[in-house]
Protein backbone atom coordinates (compact mmCIF):
# COMPACT_ATOMS: atom_id res chain seq x y z
CA UNK A 1 0.00 0.00 0.00
CA UNK A 2 2.86 2.36 0.85
CA UNK A 3 4.42 1.53 -2.47
CA UNK A 4 1.21 2.50 -4.19
CA UNK A 5 1.15 5.83 -2.40
CA UNK A 6 4.63 6.69 -3.56
CA UNK A 7 3.83 5.59 -7.06
CA UNK A 8 0.95 8.00 -7.05
CA UNK A 9 3.11 10.86 -5.84
CA UNK A 10 5.69 10.27 -8.49
CA UNK A 11 3.21 9.60 -11.22
CA UNK A 12 1.60 12.93 -10.41
CA UNK A 13 4.80 14.93 -10.27
CA UNK A 14 6.35 13.40 -13.33
CA UNK A 15 3.75 14.38 -15.90
CA UNK A 16 3.86 17.89 -14.51
CA UNK A 17 7.59 18.21 -15.01
CA UNK A 18 7.38 16.42 -18.30
CA UNK A 19 4.70 18.80 -19.44
CA UNK A 20 6.86 21.74 -18.56
CA UNK A 21 9.73 20.28 -20.46
CA UNK A 22 7.69 19.67 -23.52
CA UNK A 23 5.95 23.00 -23.47
CA UNK A 24 9.16 24.85 -22.85
CA UNK A 25 11.00 23.82 -25.91
CA UNK A 26 8.95 25.25 -28.73
CA UNK A 27 5.45 26.33 -29.72
CA UNK A 28 3.49 23.09 -29.47
CA UNK A 29 2.58 22.67 -33.09
CA UNK A 30 2.29 18.92 -32.96
CA UNK A 31 3.16 15.98 -30.79
CA UNK A 32 6.26 15.08 -32.76
CA UNK A 33 7.73 18.56 -32.34
CA UNK A 34 7.06 18.42 -28.61
CA UNK A 35 8.91 15.18 -28.32
CA UNK A 36 11.79 16.50 -30.35
CA UNK A 37 11.98 19.77 -28.40
CA UNK A 38 12.13 18.01 -25.06
CA UNK A 39 15.54 16.73 -26.00
CA UNK A 40 16.92 20.31 -25.92
CA UNK A 41 15.92 20.98 -22.32
CA UNK A 42 18.68 21.01 -19.72
CA UNK A 43 16.83 22.48 -16.75
CA UNK A 44 13.50 23.79 -15.54
CA UNK A 45 12.56 25.65 -12.39
CA UNK A 46 9.19 27.06 -11.38
CA UNK A 47 6.91 28.00 -8.51
CA UNK A 48 3.50 26.42 -8.13
CA UNK A 49 0.17 26.87 -6.37
CA UNK A 50 -1.63 23.61 -5.68
CA UNK A 51 -5.37 23.53 -5.00
CA UNK A 52 -6.62 20.29 -3.49
CA UNK A 53 -10.36 19.88 -3.83
CA UNK A 54 -11.82 17.43 -1.32
CA UNK A 55 -15.48 16.62 -0.87
CA UNK A 56 -15.13 17.14 2.88
CA UNK A 57 -13.98 20.77 2.46
CA UNK A 58 -15.97 23.75 1.26
CA UNK A 59 -12.80 25.55 0.17
CA UNK A 60 -9.80 23.89 -1.50
CA UNK A 61 -6.68 23.19 0.49
CA UNK A 62 -3.98 25.50 -0.86
CA UNK A 63 -0.31 24.55 -0.98
CA UNK A 64 2.58 26.56 -2.37
CA UNK A 65 5.88 25.21 -3.56
CA UNK A 66 8.62 25.14 -6.11
CA UNK A 67 10.49 22.60 -8.16
CA UNK A 68 13.77 22.22 -9.97
CA UNK A 69 14.71 19.73 -12.65
CA UNK A 70 18.06 19.11 -14.27
CA UNK A 71 18.38 16.55 -17.05
CA UNK A 72 18.68 13.67 -17.08
CA UNK A 73 17.65 12.62 -13.59
CA UNK A 74 17.78 15.34 -10.91
CA UNK A 75 14.58 16.60 -9.34
CA UNK A 76 13.63 18.71 -6.33
CA UNK A 77 9.91 18.89 -5.59
CA UNK A 78 9.34 21.15 -2.58
CA UNK A 79 6.30 22.33 -0.67
CA UNK A 80 6.75 25.63 1.19
CA UNK A 81 3.33 25.81 2.85
CA UNK A 82 1.28 24.77 4.73
CA UNK A 83 3.67 21.89 5.39
CA UNK A 84 7.27 22.35 4.41
CA UNK A 85 8.61 19.18 2.82
CA UNK A 86 10.89 18.20 0.00
CA UNK A 87 11.66 15.21 -2.20
CA UNK A 88 15.16 15.09 -3.62
CA UNK A 89 16.24 12.87 -6.45
CA UNK A 90 19.73 12.71 -7.89
CA UNK A 91 20.40 9.72 -10.04
CA UNK A 92 19.31 6.68 -8.13
CA UNK A 93 19.32 8.45 -4.75
CA UNK A 94 15.98 9.52 -3.32
CA UNK A 95 15.59 11.51 -0.10
CA UNK A 96 12.48 12.82 1.64
CA UNK A 97 12.48 15.43 4.42
CA UNK A 98 10.06 17.56 6.39
CA UNK A 99 10.91 20.83 8.13
CA UNK A 100 10.22 20.92 11.84
CA UNK A 101 11.50 22.95 14.80
CA UNK A 102 13.85 24.89 12.54
CA UNK A 103 15.59 21.89 11.01
CA UNK A 104 15.04 19.42 8.20
CA UNK A 105 14.20 15.93 9.43
CA UNK A 106 14.16 12.75 7.37
CA UNK A 107 10.70 11.31 6.80
CA UNK A 108 10.31 7.98 8.50
CA UNK A 109 9.12 6.22 5.36
CA UNK A 110 11.54 6.18 2.50
CA UNK A 111 10.04 3.77 -0.04
CA UNK A 112 13.36 3.57 -1.81
CA UNK A 113 12.56 0.55 -3.94
CA UNK A 114 9.30 1.85 -5.30
CA UNK A 115 10.82 5.23 -6.10
CA UNK A 116 13.67 3.68 -7.98
CA UNK A 117 11.20 1.66 -10.00
CA UNK A 118 9.16 4.69 -10.90
CA UNK A 119 12.23 6.72 -11.78
CA UNK A 120 12.91 4.38 -14.64
CA UNK A 121 9.54 5.45 -16.00
CA UNK A 122 10.36 9.09 -15.44
CA UNK A 123 13.63 8.98 -17.32
CA UNK A 124 11.78 7.75 -20.36
CA UNK A 125 9.39 10.66 -20.22
CA UNK A 126 12.17 13.20 -19.75
CA UNK A 127 13.56 11.99 -23.02
CA UNK A 128 10.26 12.44 -24.80
CA UNK A 129 9.62 8.71 -24.96
CA UNK A 130 5.97 8.96 -23.95
CA UNK A 131 5.01 6.10 -26.22
CA UNK A 132 7.05 3.81 -23.99
CA UNK A 133 5.25 4.74 -20.78
CA UNK A 134 3.96 1.79 -18.83
CA UNK A 135 1.64 3.96 -16.75
CA UNK A 136 -0.14 6.35 -19.12
CA UNK A 137 -1.40 6.65 -22.64
CA UNK A 138 -1.27 10.14 -24.11
CA UNK A 139 -3.43 12.33 -26.31
CA UNK A 140 -2.24 15.66 -27.68
CA UNK A 141 -4.86 18.33 -28.45
CA UNK A 142 -3.59 21.34 -30.43
CA UNK A 143 -6.17 23.69 -28.86
CA UNK A 144 -6.10 26.55 -28.20
CA UNK A 145 -5.15 26.11 -25.51
CA UNK A 146 -2.92 23.19 -26.42
CA UNK A 147 -3.30 20.30 -24.01
CA UNK A 148 -1.83 16.94 -23.26
CA UNK A 149 -4.22 14.37 -21.83
CA UNK A 150 -2.70 11.47 -19.91
CA UNK A 151 -4.93 8.49 -19.33
CA UNK A 152 -3.80 5.91 -16.76
CA UNK A 153 -3.44 2.30 -17.70
CA UNK A 154 -4.69 -0.63 -15.63
CA UNK A 155 -3.57 -0.41 -12.02
CA UNK A 156 -2.83 3.31 -11.91
CA UNK A 157 -6.47 4.01 -12.81
CA UNK A 158 -7.42 3.00 -9.27
CA UNK A 159 -5.79 6.23 -8.09
CA UNK A 160 -5.86 8.61 -11.04
CA UNK A 161 -8.76 9.05 -13.44
CA UNK A 162 -7.18 11.58 -15.80
CA UNK A 163 -4.41 14.16 -16.04
CA UNK A 164 -4.68 17.23 -18.21
CA UNK A 165 -1.70 19.49 -18.88
CA UNK A 166 -2.81 22.89 -20.17
CA UNK A 167 -0.12 24.70 -22.16
CA UNK A 168 0.25 28.46 -22.11
CA UNK A 169 0.08 30.61 -25.21
CA UNK A 170 3.52 31.83 -24.19
CA UNK A 171 6.08 29.54 -25.68
CA UNK A 172 7.88 27.56 -23.06
CA UNK A 173 5.30 27.75 -20.30
CA UNK A 174 2.33 25.68 -19.16
CA UNK A 175 -0.53 27.24 -17.27
CA UNK A 176 -1.68 24.40 -15.09
CA UNK A 177 -2.15 20.70 -14.55
CA UNK A 178 -5.48 19.17 -13.55
CA UNK A 179 -5.46 15.76 -11.90
CA UNK A 180 -8.78 13.97 -11.47
CA UNK A 181 -9.21 11.04 -9.12
CA UNK A 182 -11.93 8.41 -8.95
CA UNK A 183 -14.62 9.57 -6.53
CA UNK A 184 -14.62 13.23 -7.45
CA UNK A 185 -11.57 14.65 -5.67
CA UNK A 186 -9.19 16.59 -7.86
CA UNK A 187 -6.01 18.64 -7.77
CA UNK A 188 -5.13 21.73 -9.76
CA UNK A 189 -1.53 22.94 -9.98
CA UNK A 190 -0.84 26.36 -11.45
CA UNK A 191 2.70 27.27 -12.43
CA UNK A 192 4.39 30.65 -12.17
CA UNK A 193 7.79 32.14 -12.96
CA UNK A 194 8.89 29.23 -15.11
CA UNK A 195 12.55 29.39 -16.12
CA UNK A 196 14.06 27.15 -18.76
CA UNK A 197 17.72 26.19 -19.06
CA UNK A 198 18.86 28.49 -16.27
CA UNK A 199 21.74 27.56 -14.02
CA UNK A 200 20.85 25.36 -11.02
CA UNK A 201 23.50 24.51 -8.40
CA UNK A 202 23.90 20.78 -7.96
CA UNK A 203 23.38 20.97 -4.18
CA UNK A 204 19.76 21.90 -4.85
CA UNK A 205 19.26 18.21 -5.56
CA UNK A 206 21.44 16.96 -2.73
CA UNK A 207 20.52 18.95 0.40
CA UNK A 208 17.13 19.97 1.74
CA UNK B 1 13.43 -3.36 3.50
CA UNK B 2 14.29 0.16 4.65
CA UNK B 3 10.71 1.19 4.03
CA UNK B 4 9.42 -1.78 5.98
CA UNK B 5 11.61 -0.95 8.94
CA UNK B 6 10.32 2.62 8.94
CA UNK B 7 6.75 1.42 8.96
CA UNK B 8 7.46 -1.05 11.70
CA UNK B 9 8.88 1.70 13.88
CA UNK B 10 5.76 3.73 13.29
CA UNK B 11 3.47 0.86 14.12
CA UNK B 12 5.46 0.03 17.20
CA UNK B 13 5.20 3.57 18.36
CA UNK B 14 1.47 3.61 17.89
CA UNK B 15 0.55 0.18 19.10
CA UNK B 16 2.99 -1.21 21.60
CA UNK B 17 2.09 -0.75 25.22
CA UNK B 18 3.97 1.96 26.99
CA UNK B 19 4.54 2.30 30.68
CA UNK B 20 4.99 6.05 30.63
CA UNK B 21 1.69 7.04 32.20
CA UNK B 22 1.46 10.31 34.03
CA UNK B 23 0.04 10.15 37.54
CA UNK B 24 -1.76 13.40 38.28
CA UNK B 25 -4.02 13.87 41.27
CA UNK B 26 -7.41 15.49 41.01
CA UNK B 27 -7.69 18.63 43.10
CA UNK B 28 -10.49 19.95 45.28
CA UNK B 29 -12.93 22.41 43.70
CA UNK B 30 -15.03 25.29 44.83
CA UNK B 31 -18.31 24.10 43.24
CA UNK B 32 -19.70 26.06 40.32
CA UNK B 33 -23.33 26.89 39.64
CA UNK B 34 -25.42 25.71 36.66
CA UNK B 35 -24.83 29.14 35.15
CA UNK B 36 -21.13 28.28 34.98
CA UNK B 37 -21.67 25.17 32.86
CA UNK B 38 -21.06 26.91 29.49
CA UNK B 39 -17.43 27.32 30.57
CA UNK B 40 -17.08 23.53 30.40
CA UNK B 41 -17.94 23.58 26.69
CA UNK B 42 -16.20 26.81 25.68
CA UNK B 43 -13.16 25.15 24.11
CA UNK B 44 -15.21 22.97 21.75
CA UNK B 45 -16.80 24.19 18.51
CA UNK B 46 -20.51 24.76 19.13
CA UNK B 47 -21.83 24.39 15.57
CA UNK B 48 -20.89 22.53 12.38
CA UNK B 49 -17.32 23.15 11.33
CA UNK B 50 -14.51 21.98 9.09
CA UNK B 51 -10.81 22.41 9.68
CA UNK B 52 -7.35 21.72 8.31
CA UNK B 53 -4.48 21.31 10.76
CA UNK B 54 -0.87 20.63 9.98
CA UNK B 55 0.31 17.86 12.25
CA UNK B 56 3.73 16.84 13.40
CA UNK B 57 3.58 13.35 14.85
CA UNK B 58 6.48 12.47 17.12
CA UNK B 59 6.47 8.74 17.63
CA UNK B 60 9.77 8.19 19.37
CA UNK B 61 12.77 10.41 19.94
CA UNK B 62 14.08 11.46 16.54
CA UNK B 63 11.29 9.76 14.59
CA UNK B 64 8.61 12.10 13.34
CA UNK B 65 6.39 12.71 10.40
CA UNK B 66 4.41 15.64 9.02
CA UNK B 67 0.85 15.24 7.85
CA UNK B 68 -2.25 17.29 7.18
CA UNK B 69 -5.37 16.53 9.20
CA UNK B 70 -8.74 17.45 7.72
CA UNK B 71 -11.77 17.16 9.99
CA UNK B 72 -15.43 17.99 9.64
CA UNK B 73 -17.79 17.86 12.59
CA UNK B 74 -21.41 18.25 13.60
CA UNK B 75 -21.49 18.55 17.40
CA UNK B 76 -25.27 18.28 17.75
CA UNK B 77 -25.21 14.86 16.06
CA UNK B 78 -21.80 13.88 17.46
CA UNK B 79 -20.53 13.04 13.98
CA UNK B 80 -16.99 13.50 12.71
CA UNK B 81 -15.19 12.78 9.48
CA UNK B 82 -11.42 12.84 9.61
CA UNK B 83 -8.77 12.54 6.90
CA UNK B 84 -4.99 12.27 7.05
CA UNK B 85 -3.13 13.58 4.01
CA UNK B 86 0.48 13.64 2.93
CA UNK B 87 2.02 17.06 2.21
CA UNK B 88 1.32 16.32 -1.46
CA UNK B 89 -2.38 15.90 -0.70
CA UNK B 90 -2.76 12.14 -0.99
CA UNK B 91 -5.33 10.62 1.33
CA UNK B 92 -3.80 8.10 3.73
CA UNK B 93 -6.78 7.67 6.02
CA UNK B 94 -10.45 8.59 5.81
CA UNK B 95 -12.94 7.58 8.47
CA UNK B 96 -16.25 8.69 9.86
CA UNK B 97 -17.63 8.57 13.38
CA UNK B 98 -21.40 8.24 13.34
CA UNK B 99 -23.83 6.90 15.93
CA UNK B 100 -20.92 5.78 18.07
CA UNK B 101 -19.43 3.57 15.36
CA UNK B 102 -16.39 4.05 13.13
CA UNK B 103 -16.65 3.58 9.37
CA UNK B 104 -13.25 3.52 7.65
CA UNK B 105 -13.59 4.69 4.06
CA UNK B 106 -9.93 4.45 3.17
CA UNK B 107 -6.77 3.41 5.00
CA UNK B 108 -3.28 3.07 3.56
CA UNK B 109 -0.52 1.20 5.42
CA UNK B 110 0.68 1.84 8.08
CA UNK B 111 -2.64 3.47 8.95
CA UNK B 112 -4.81 0.50 8.04
CA UNK B 113 -5.18 -1.37 11.34
CA UNK B 114 -8.47 -1.32 13.28
CA UNK B 115 -6.49 -0.29 16.38
CA UNK B 116 -5.13 2.77 14.59
CA UNK B 117 -8.58 3.77 13.32
CA UNK B 118 -10.09 3.40 16.77
CA UNK B 119 -7.25 5.32 18.43
CA UNK B 120 -7.25 8.13 15.90
CA UNK B 121 -10.99 8.66 16.06
CA UNK B 122 -10.87 8.61 19.86
CA UNK B 123 -8.18 11.30 19.75
CA UNK B 124 -10.16 13.41 17.27
CA UNK B 125 -13.25 13.05 19.45
CA UNK B 126 -11.28 14.12 22.51
CA UNK B 127 -9.98 17.17 20.67
CA UNK B 128 -13.17 18.43 19.08
CA UNK B 129 -16.29 17.03 20.79
CA UNK B 130 -17.21 17.68 24.41
CA UNK B 131 -17.70 14.57 26.54
CA UNK B 132 -21.24 13.26 26.48
CA UNK B 133 -23.67 14.35 29.14
CA UNK B 134 -23.31 16.84 31.93
CA UNK B 135 -20.10 17.06 33.98
CA UNK B 136 -20.25 15.25 37.29
CA UNK B 137 -18.45 18.13 38.98
CA UNK B 138 -17.35 21.57 37.93
CA UNK B 139 -15.97 24.63 39.62
CA UNK B 140 -12.80 26.54 40.38
CA UNK B 141 -9.58 25.58 42.04
CA UNK B 142 -8.03 27.85 44.64
CA UNK B 143 -5.95 29.69 42.00
CA UNK B 144 -9.01 30.43 39.87
CA UNK B 145 -8.54 27.65 37.32
CA UNK B 146 -11.82 26.33 35.95
CA UNK B 147 -12.22 22.53 36.12
CA UNK B 148 -15.01 20.37 34.67
CA UNK B 149 -15.00 16.60 35.20
CA UNK B 150 -17.01 13.98 33.36
CA UNK B 151 -17.21 10.28 34.18
CA UNK B 152 -17.93 7.50 31.70
CA UNK B 153 -19.71 4.21 32.48
CA UNK B 154 -16.42 2.36 31.85
CA UNK B 155 -14.75 4.27 34.69
CA UNK B 156 -12.67 6.60 32.52
CA UNK B 157 -12.81 10.31 33.24
CA UNK B 158 -12.33 13.45 31.20
CA UNK B 159 -11.29 16.75 32.69
CA UNK B 160 -11.32 20.17 31.04
CA UNK B 161 -9.28 22.71 32.95
CA UNK B 162 -7.83 26.15 32.39
CA UNK B 163 -8.59 29.81 31.91
CA UNK B 164 -8.62 32.29 29.07
CA UNK B 165 -5.43 33.82 30.45
CA UNK B 166 -3.38 30.65 30.81
CA UNK B 167 -4.81 28.38 28.11
CA UNK B 168 -6.76 25.17 28.44
CA UNK B 169 -6.06 21.49 28.86
CA UNK B 170 -8.06 18.32 28.44
CA UNK B 171 -7.05 15.31 30.52
CA UNK B 172 -8.31 11.79 29.91
CA UNK B 173 -7.84 9.35 32.79
CA UNK B 174 -8.34 5.62 32.75
CA UNK B 175 -10.28 3.71 35.38
CA UNK B 176 -7.14 3.67 37.56
CA UNK B 177 -6.94 7.47 37.53
CA UNK B 178 -3.83 7.57 35.37
CA UNK B 179 -3.69 10.24 32.69
CA UNK B 180 -3.62 8.54 29.29
CA UNK B 181 -4.11 11.68 27.15
CA UNK B 182 -3.24 15.29 27.79
CA UNK B 183 -4.24 18.00 25.34
CA UNK B 184 -3.03 21.59 25.47
CA UNK B 185 -5.11 24.17 23.62
CA UNK B 186 -3.85 27.64 22.88
CA UNK B 187 -5.59 30.44 21.05
CA UNK B 188 -6.57 32.36 19.22
CA UNK B 189 -9.77 30.36 18.69
CA UNK B 190 -11.09 30.44 15.12
CA UNK B 191 -14.61 29.11 14.49
CA UNK B 192 -14.33 27.65 17.97
CA UNK B 193 -11.09 25.84 17.06
CA UNK B 194 -7.82 26.37 18.91
CA UNK B 195 -5.00 27.63 16.71
CA UNK B 196 -2.43 25.45 18.49
CA UNK B 197 -3.11 21.97 19.85
CA UNK B 198 -0.74 19.48 21.38
CA UNK B 199 -1.81 15.97 22.31
CA UNK B 200 0.41 13.77 24.45
CA UNK B 201 -0.60 10.15 24.58
CA UNK B 202 0.97 7.86 27.15
CA UNK B 203 -1.17 4.75 27.21
CA UNK B 204 -1.46 2.29 25.57
CA UNK B 205 0.91 3.92 23.05
CA UNK B 206 3.25 6.83 23.62
CA UNK B 207 3.28 9.58 21.01
CA UNK B 208 2.83 13.32 20.61
CA UNK B 209 0.88 15.31 18.05
CA UNK B 210 1.60 19.00 17.53
CA UNK B 211 -1.13 20.64 15.50
CA UNK B 212 -1.42 24.11 13.96
CA UNK B 213 -4.61 25.40 12.36
CA UNK B 214 -4.26 26.03 8.63
CA UNK B 215 -7.84 26.83 7.68
CA UNK B 216 -11.26 26.69 9.29
CA UNK B 217 -14.82 27.24 8.10
CA UNK B 218 -18.29 26.86 9.58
Amino acid sequence: MERSRMKRFLFLSVPIVTGLLCAAAAPPQDWASLKEASRNIRSVKAEFLQKRYLQILTEPLLSKGRFFFYAPGSLRWEYLSPLRSVMLQKGDTIQLYHFSEGVWKPEMTQAVESRRMVLAEISQWFQGRFDESKAFTHLYLAGPPARVILAPKEGINRFIHRIEIVLSARSGVIDRVEIEEPGGSRTSIEFRNVEINSSIPSEIFEKP
Amino acid sequence: MIRRKGLDICLLGFLILSGGCIPMAETALSPGSPDDLPVCYAIFPAGPWESVYKIEAIITRGVSSSLLGVTKGEPSERTLQSLLLTPEGFILFDAELREGGIAVRKAVAPFDSPAFARGLMEDVTLLFLPPQGRPKTWGKEADGTWVCRWESPDGSRTEVRGSMDHGWRILRRDDQGEVTREVSLNGPFVQGLAFHLELRASKPASYRLRMTLVQAAP
